[in-house]
């Protein structure tokens, strides 16, 4: 390539040499068919011509030298692998190209780091997006209620659960204050939020109460600040729902202060007779013997009272022994009725049965069914005033293939905001609680034998001060399974 | 000498009926209510010298009924003994500002019952002395 261009410069300057000459040769030859003979002047030209014939000549062969030295530094500098300099170079050239170089080369890593760094950069900033996605999908599938605020107290991010609580569009809210957005009833919360931020608490929790629905809840609220180089740069506020937590919490202790009394106090006659008999203070045989009755009676009614509790723990884990066979229930219902009679006549009660059905067959525990009936019937006597009324009726729908059991009252009733929850375990009507005493497990006991061992329905209706009628739904035993039963 | 007159009020009719037979045995004249509704009108009547009361009663509670008695100035001065099956249902605060003599709880024993009212009824007569 340099030699090829340098061989053009030679031709080149060749040309113009022989050109320039030719031009010279035309005027010398003008002057002599004109005027016969060779005047100065163009003698003058003529050697004018030839010194720039030389001068160009020296030029071309300079330009030569000049554009090898260029090609050389050129393909020097382009080249990764040193390329041999041209014979033609001079010294300063090669070391002012050495230096460009070598300049070129250290900007070229500079390049090269830049690149790879914004390549980093790029995969970091995809790597944060699809954290930023993954965090934002774990807050939205949170069923607490979540809500981030910025350092000036303006809504950043709320899910659906806290837009549902508080009632606004989180993205019609987004950058609002939270005051404006979240106000009313739950000024609390907001307070709260902005006194976090203003002290800079690294996590608050408080129970705090707002009202939803037409009750109020409760919320677990942890309230937590993000700081970043010693300020406060957002706040997080999770509310998780303690409500139903609180009721159970409030039921075990009711529960456990109702088992501890119920407990307690057939213990206490026990432990009162017994004393009485070991300091002698029966005199005779048949208070000896009455005292021992007593003990009895009360020893039975602490197993049973016990037997209840092991009940509802024993179905609810499934672990009770169902051993269920073919019975009337309208036979069952009567040798019920028999034996808590004298429960009702010490309470001047009424207890009023029915005529027998023709068939009434149903596949049950007969020991359950049984302690079905009596729980329902010594409810309904308990919380009868002296005097009233207690009704038991059976009847069979065979069109749904059941039977329906109902006992009813002439009692106190129970008020319609506490009907649902009278079958739930523990639960007593606050306003019968001076009524009777019991431990809130017998409707909840009946519920979990028909319902969960035999598959069937209970029910519930009443009307302060009126009475109360509650009820079940048994399947209907096939008659083909009765007849070879 | 007058036998002292005790009201027992609990809806267990064989709590009252053991606690009868002990302070009868032991020459206490014994009136019975099975609830705080009848208890606090005997102790209108009948003036007994003490009442011992179940805390968990039907109609009326026990803290109920001597909050009644407090009130009134026949029954204002009336000690009560309070048995209860919640050891944790009355606080001493309660106990003292509704002037309640002593608390037992059930199970308890019939002995200790009758020393607790013979000491209250020994101390109320030395009161009454000086």
């Amino acid at each position: 390539m340099f030699r090829g261009q340098r061989s053009v410069t030679w031709i080149a300057t060749a040309v113009a040499f022989a050109s320039l000459v030719t031009a010279a040769l035309a005027e010398l030859q003008e002057p002599v068919t004109g005027a016969g003979g060779c005047s100065q002047a163009a003698m003058l030209r003529l050697i004018m011509y030839c010194i720039g014939a030389v001068g160009v000549i020296f030029l071309g062969l300079g330009y030569g030298r000049v554009t090898g030295a260029i090609t050389s530094m050129a393909n020097r500098l382009r080249s990764e692998q040193p390329v041999p300099w041209d014979a033609g170079t001079p010294r300063v050239l090669r070391a002012l190209t050495d230096a460009v170089a070598s300049r070129l080369g250290a900007r070229d890593d500079s390049v090269r780091q830049l690149q790879a760094q914004l390549k980093d950069f790029q995969i970091q900033s995809q790597l944060s997006d699809r954290e930023k996605r993954h965090a934002e999908a774990i807050l939205y599938s949170l069923r607490d209620a979540v809500i981030v605020v910025d350092g000036s107290d303006r809504l950043l991010m709320a899910n659906a659960p806290a837009a549902r609580l508080f009632g606004f569009d989180a993205e019609q809210c987004r950058h609002r204050p939270l005051a404006e957005v979240i106000g009313g009833t739950h000024g609390p919360f907001t307070e709260l939020v902005c006194q976090s931020r203003r002290h800079r608490t690294e996590a608050t929790r408080r129970e705090l109460q707002f009202p939803v629905g037409d009750r109020p809840h409760t919320f677990d609220t942890i309230i937590s600040c993000v700081q970043d180089d010693a300020r406060v740069c957002g706040v997080v506020a999770v509310l998780h729902d303690v409500t139903r937590e609180k009721e159970v919490s409030q039921m075990k202790n009711d529960f456990v202060s109702h088992v501890s009394h119920e407990l307690k106090t057939p213990l206490a006659s026990i432990t009162a007779y017994s004393e009485m008999l070991v300091d002698g203070e029966a005199d005779d045989e048949e208070t000896r013997r009455e005292f021992y009755t007593i003990i009895q009676s009360q020893a039975q009614r602490l197993n049973r009272l016990i037997e209840d509790i092991l009940n509802v723990s024993r179905i609810e884990s499934g672990l009770i022994k169902v051993s269920k066979e073919h019975a009337s229930l309208t036979i069952l219902i009567e040798e019920q009725m028999q034996m808590i009679r004298s429960y009702a006549e010490e309470k001047e009660i009424a207890v009023i049965g029915q005529k027998p059905i023709v068939f009434d067959q149903v596949r049950v525990d007969k020991d359950m069914i049984s302690q079905v009936i009596v729980n329902l019937l010594s409810n309904a006597i308990k919380y009868t005033p002296s005097g009233g009324r207690v009704t038991v009726g059976t009847e069979v729908d065979e069109t749904a293939g059941l039977v329906r059991v109902t006992v009813g009252d002439t009692g106190v009733g129970i008020p319609q905001d506490e009907v649902e929850h009278v079958f739930d375990k523990f639960y007593r009507v606050g306003a019968n609680n001076k009524q009777a005493k019991g431990t809130g497990l017998g409707l909840n006991l009946v519920k979990q034998i028909v319902e969960k061992v035999h598959g069937g329905r209970v029910f519930v209706t009443s009307q302060v001060g009126v009475g109360s009628t509650f009820g079940f739904e048994l399947p209907l035993a096939a008659a083909g399974q009765v007849a070879t039963a | 000498m007058t036998a002292s007159k005790v009201l027992v009020a609990d809806d267990e009719i064989h709590i009252i009926h053991v606690v009868a037979i002990k302070l009868r045995n032991n020459g206490y004249e014994v009136i019975a209510a099975n609830n705080g509704a009848e208890a606090y009108e005997l102790a209108c009547r009948e003036k007994p010298d003490i009442v011992v009361t179940d805390y968990q009663m039907p109609l009326m509670t026990g803290l109920e009924l001597i909050e009644k008695l407090r009130h009134d100035e026949q029954t204002k001065n009336i000690p009560v003994i309070l048995l209860t099956a919640r050891s944790f249902a009355v606080s001493q605060e309660q106990q003292e500002s509704l002037g309640v003599a002593s608390c037992l709880s059930k199970p308890f024993s019939p002995k200790e019952l009758l020393k607790t009212i013979q000491d209250i009824l020994y101390q109320r007569e030395l009161a009454l002395k000086s």
